[in-house]
């Protein structure tokens, strides 16, 4: 019980903090835009008179300082907006809200601002990216649709799966380690038609953060990265209408006030139309029967009961439909949220949500009169609960808890007839996963700062059904009924968390941490690019959670008066329970498919470098990555150390935004990297009995792809600004100078000469032009 | 999942109506040291059976796989029968017994000693199990257990074409069994694909399996032989990890590429099969 050893002694520091406390008294409130009402996610608040001292706005713009009485100056600031300042008498405790206003409104006027921005050096986290949603709209993407998932792809640490792939992996974790949240629900499957687009759609999005290094303690279940994205509230002022319609693809989304200023609601939807382009235009027969598009729509809806009660309704609903001759395939993701922020005191916030997440596909293929149909779901019903204790304005402690209960239905066989194949469905899986966090975050003086705390999970898998347990052989040993309800195994990990910051001088800070993070979901996924029908899989008596420990180190520093931020930080990972796979596993409708694992351990590191020219008429960054990312499983290599699939040396990415004038903006976006780890045969051979020429693969991963590098250019065109109606176009040409990047590449019998065997690479697309016509009113 | 696999190329090329391709590329693959291949077997029919050596070439070179020869070969089964193997025509890698006889139920021991390394190898022959009928028509056909994930695109026409072969056996219920099956037409062997298949989830039952589905080279008139054979778990598995070995062979890698699990030590490729022998003919219609 090292715990509660552990909140023993949080208490008395807390308590030791407290007794210093006389007269003080607390400002409270929310920051917001001021045009649209939408509250300002990590806004900072600083108190002139004591630099040292300050806060940030929460995941709902609340936030709340406490000070001895006095006279100060506090402002607000936001990243792209004009800082705000109020003198206070504080002489009792005072609600005060601040209203910001975009930047970008304020261009005609000169701007002068004291705005403090060098949150990059100040605040605690490292480790952590931020998207500008404003930013990002002027960078050129595939088919002119703004994607986040590929966005982060250009910040140093983050890599891409590829081409036709939404998957991204983090400092060396692969795709399934990533938690994605869209209002706090799962996303177990971000992308659209296969990976080439993401499930985001960006006009209903407000905030998107990404922890790569130490997730806060509030996150949990994944080992690599916390990718929390935060869709938008609506406008409470007045209604909205925005939209965009582009070659394959257009969005519309509509947002307004419930009730003036007490609430709001957004609609965003999308729909592809590639399909009915094709029907239109084909004379191929085959073609005229495509099924080929996906859709979403985003909904949100917030309401402020009181002073103290707000409610937040969030829900995301997508799907896949893609259907070729006698095969079919549609998939997607439903969720929703429901929140209740609630304030016990101006020190005291809290929030209540019930989240529900549904991931489901269903696999058709017809044979003649005949169907056979696969469905495979997964849901999950939670429960957060988050506390934040706003005790001075050196100590903010949060505190709270999740319970998660999963339910998977890995593939129910639907037949026709009376097929054998209807024997083979996979019995359902039940589990119960939960937590409780606290973390301290402390500022120390106007030096150092710090945070820790601990995150304790643990997960319960549930029968009823036939548990069997394998040997290091894969073959079953052993096996036991449980019943419903039954607990077949639990599982507990204390995950403490740790973070510092110590400022060097007003340019430049040094950063640590360390984290230990648990995964008890794991994807099983034999191809780099990811596919719908990949298989979650509970940990079980037989797969043991997934554990990662990291430390992680930074020096950061900015350069005239911050229009320069650069960074390097460092990295080393220690990964326990990896899963790999046997060779030619059978991972899809396998009951036992548990005996088709091998399991071992991970390790990580590398250095990342950045530099963003943050202001301008030119601004942009570049990332560089060296890194490598090891397993050693037994029962692959002979039990040595090999790269991971998902090892690339090198990664370059660039971005360039150039405001040409008023009117013109161009951009580019530059992608390097070096292959990832494959396996390729390295002889052949001869089996007689089944008269076949067999190639022979001396070792896993022992080859890499060829690298992989893009240029994408864009011009956007503001063609009307106005307060009542804006309209631009966006032209884009994504991979410019038509690189034939691998996709994969396959070793065949030369058709020239049946006695040769050839490699035969396989590439996405070279150019792909597009115009997107976006407008607002 | 290959169809889906496919369909990513296929959403690119055929509907984006974008630069998508493939072209034949150079990659630099290692030399790997020669290999040793085994392909033996001991069957309850009568001998000579044959375990063939060979050695692996490297990838760029022409497929001619030189045979191992001079190789000490022994087959030995749990009655205490031993045969040292010769062979048959010097230098073909060929070894055979001299008078060594299988019998289903007994355990089989390989060993070979090449280059002064030991290579061995154990297998059951399982009991053999009789076919009840080979049905050769020219109709509609039955959903085998292969049938998920193959057929090609457009198969899903109702004008049958070429000649279905159906096999029909029972299973001897309360044992575990694995079958492999394969077709001759006018004794030739067809390879087109591996016929497996396990009692699991239908043991005791009457299993009907598609040999052949739709082939278009069986004319009226040929003499159709199914053999039945009865194999073990370890070389049921190698099958199995074989037709998903070769399977990343011919299409985009739709499982981790790997050597198949075999039943020989010292990472020797191939395997040794210890099998029962059943077979029918049917002349096709």
């Amino acid at each position: 019980m090292r715990y509660i050893k552990y909140c023993f002694f949080l208490c008395l520091f807390i308590i030791d903090l407290k007794t210093h406390a006389q007269n003080k008294y607390t400002i409270s409130g929310y920051v917001k835009d001021v045009k649209s009402g939408e509250q300002l996610i990590g806004a900072t608040l600083v108190i002139k008179e004591i630099p040292a001292t300050g806060a940030n706005a929460n995941a709902y713009g609340f936030y709340s300082i406490t000070l001895p009485e006095g006279k100060y100056t506090l402002s607000a600031q936001f990243t792209g907006y004009q800082a705000k300042a109020e003198v206070i008498e504080l002489n009792k405790s005072i609600k005060l809200d601040f209203a910001l206003s975009d930047a970008e409104t304020q261009l005609n006027e000169v701007v002068v601002t004291d705005e403090k921005k060098d949150q990059n050096i100040t605040q605690t986290q490292m480790g952590m990216d931020k998207l500008d949603i404003q930013q990002i709209k002027n960078i050129p993407v595939f088919f002119g649709e703004k994607d986040v998932l590929k966005t982060l792809q250009l910040l140093p640490g983050v890599k891409s799966a590829g081409d036709g792939s939404s998957g991204f992996y983090v400092r060396g974790g692969n795709a399934s380690q990533n938690l994605i949240l869209l209002d706090e629900a799962t996303v177990y499957n971000a992308s659209h038609l296969l990976g080439f687009f993401s499930v985001f759609n960006s006009d209903a999005i407000k905030d998107v953060t990404l922890y790569k290094g130490t997730q806060p303690a509030d996150f949990g279940g994944r080992l690599s990265s916390v990718l929390d994205i935060k869709m938008k509230d609506g406008n409470d002022q007045k209604f909205h209408v925005s939209g965009g319609l582009g070659i394959i693809a257009s969005r519309l989304a509509i947002e307004g006030p419930i009730k003036k200023g007490r609430g709001s609601f957004l609609i965003a939807a999308r729909r592809t139309y590639a399909d009915f382009l094709l029907r239109t235009f084909t004379n191929n027969p085959m073609l005229k029967h495509v099924d080929l598009y996906f859709y979403d729509i985003n909904l949100k809806a917030n309401y402020r009961l009181n002073d103290k009660n707000r409610v937040y309704l969030s829900g995301y609903f997508g799907k896949d439909d893609l259907g070729f001759g006698n095969y079919g395939l549609n998939y997607g993701n439903a969720t929703a949220t429901a929140r209740l922020n609630h304030l016990f005191s101006d020190k005291m916030f809290s929030n209540t949500s019930l989240i529900f997440t549904n991931y489901d596909y269903k696999v058709t293929t017809s044979f003649g009169a005949n169907s056979l149909d696969i469905i495979s779901r997964i849901q999950d019903y939670g429960l957060k609960q988050d506390f934040q204790y706003f005790l001075n304005a050196k100590n903010k402690i949060k505190f709270g808890l999740s319970s998660i209960y999963h339910k998977l239905i890995p593939g129910s066989i639907t037949a026709s007839s009376n097929s054998p194949l209807s024997k083979r469905g996979v019995p359902n899986k039940y589990a119960w996963e939960n937590a409780i966090y606290i973390s301290h975050d402390v500022r120390l003086n106007d030096k150092f700062s710090f945070e820790y705390g601990a995150r304790l999970s643990s997960f319960s898998l549930f029968g009823p059904g036939t548990f069997y347990t394998y040997n290091a052989l894969d073959s079953i040993t052993d096996s036991a009924k449980y019943t419903p309800s039954q607990i077949v195994k639990t599982y507990f990990n204390l995950q403490p968390r740790a973070a510092f910051n110590y400022i060097l001088n007003a340019k430049s800070s040094i950063k640590g941490n360390y984290a230990r993070n648990a995964q008890y979901m794991h994807l099983l996924q034999n191809t780099t690019s990811g596919n719908p029908t990949d298989l979650w899989i509970p940990s079980s008596n037989n797969v043991k959670p997934e554990l990662c420990d990291q430390v992680s180190i930074g020096y950061f520093r900015n350069f005239l008066n911050n229009m320069f931020e650069t960074s390097i930080e460092t990295y080393y990972k220690q990964m326990q329970n990896q899963i790999d796979y046997i060779n030619g596993a059978q991972l899809t409708l396998n009951a036992n498919v548990e005996s088709q694992l091998l399991y071992g351990i991970g390790r990580a590191y590398g250095v990342e470098l950045f530099i963003k020219k943050k202001y301008g008429r030119f601004n942009g960054w570049v990332g560089y990555t060296l890194s490598r990312t090891e397993r050693k499983i037994n029962g692959i290599n002979n039990d040595t150390w090999y790269p991971a699939t998902q090892d690339i040396t090198h990664y370059v990415s660039a971005v360039g935004i150039f405001e040409i004038n008023k009117k013109w903006t161009a951009s580019a976006v530059f992608i390097y990297y070096t292959g990832n780890a494959v396996t390729f045969p390295s002889a052949k051979y001869y089996i007689k009995s089944t008269g076949q020429v067999v190639f022979d693969y001396t070792e896993r991963n022992g080859y890499r792809m060829p690298a992989y590098n893009r240029l994408d250019i864009g011009f956007t065109y503001q063609a009307k600004k106005t307060e009542k109606f804006e309209s631009s176009w966006n032209f884009s040409c994504y991979n410019a100078y038509g690189r034939e990047n691998p996709y994969s590449i396959t070793f065949q019998v030369n058709p020239n000469n049946p006695q040769q065997t050839q490699a035969v690479l396989t590439y996405l697309f070279r150019w792909v032009p597009s115009v997107t016509y976006n407008f607002k009113f | 999942m290959k169809k889906i696999l496919k369909f990513r190329v296929v959403l690119v090329t055929l509907v984006m109506g974008l630069s998508c391709c493939t072209k034949v590329i150079n990659v630099d693959l290692n030399d790997a040291a020669p290999n040793i291949v085994v392909d033996a077997a001991v069957t309850d029919s009568v001998g000579p059976y044959t375990v063939n050596l060979t050695q692996t070439v490297n990838f760029s070179d022409n497929n001619v796989f030189p045979a191992i020869n001079g190789a000490s070969v022994i087959l030995s089964d749990n009655a205490g029968n031993s045969n040292i193997l010769t062979e048959a025509v010097a230098g073909s890698g060929n070894y055979i017994t001299s008078n060594l006889q299988g019998v289903d139920g007994r355990t089989y021991y390989l060993s070979i000693t090449y280059n002064g390394k030991n290579y061995t190898a154990t297998s059951t022959m399982p009991y053999g199990v009789p076919l009840d009928s080979v049905v050769a028509d020219t109709g509609s056909t039955h959903h085998g257990g292969g049938g998920f994930g193959g057929g090609g695109y457009g198969g899903g026409g109702t004008t049958a074409s070429g000649v279905t072969v159906r096999a029909v056996f029972t299973d001897p219920k309360g044992i575990v069994n694995y079958y492999r099956l394969i077709e001759y037409v006018n004794r030739v062997p067809n390879y087109n694909s591996i016929t497996i298949i396990s009692d699991l989830g239908q043991d005791g039952t009457q299993i009907t399996e598609n040999v052949a589905r739709r082939d278009t080279s069986i004319h009226a008139g040929d003499t159709i032989t199914v053999v039945l054979q009865g194999i073990d778990a370890n070389v049921y598995e190698y099958y199995r990890t074989l037709k998903q070995v070769t399977k990343t062979q011919t299409g985009i890698n739709v499982t981790v590429p790997g050597n198949p699990t075999t039943n020989l030590s010292n990472n020797a490729l191939g395997f040794f099969s210890a099998y029962s022998v059943r077979t029918m003919q049917t002349i096709a219609p």
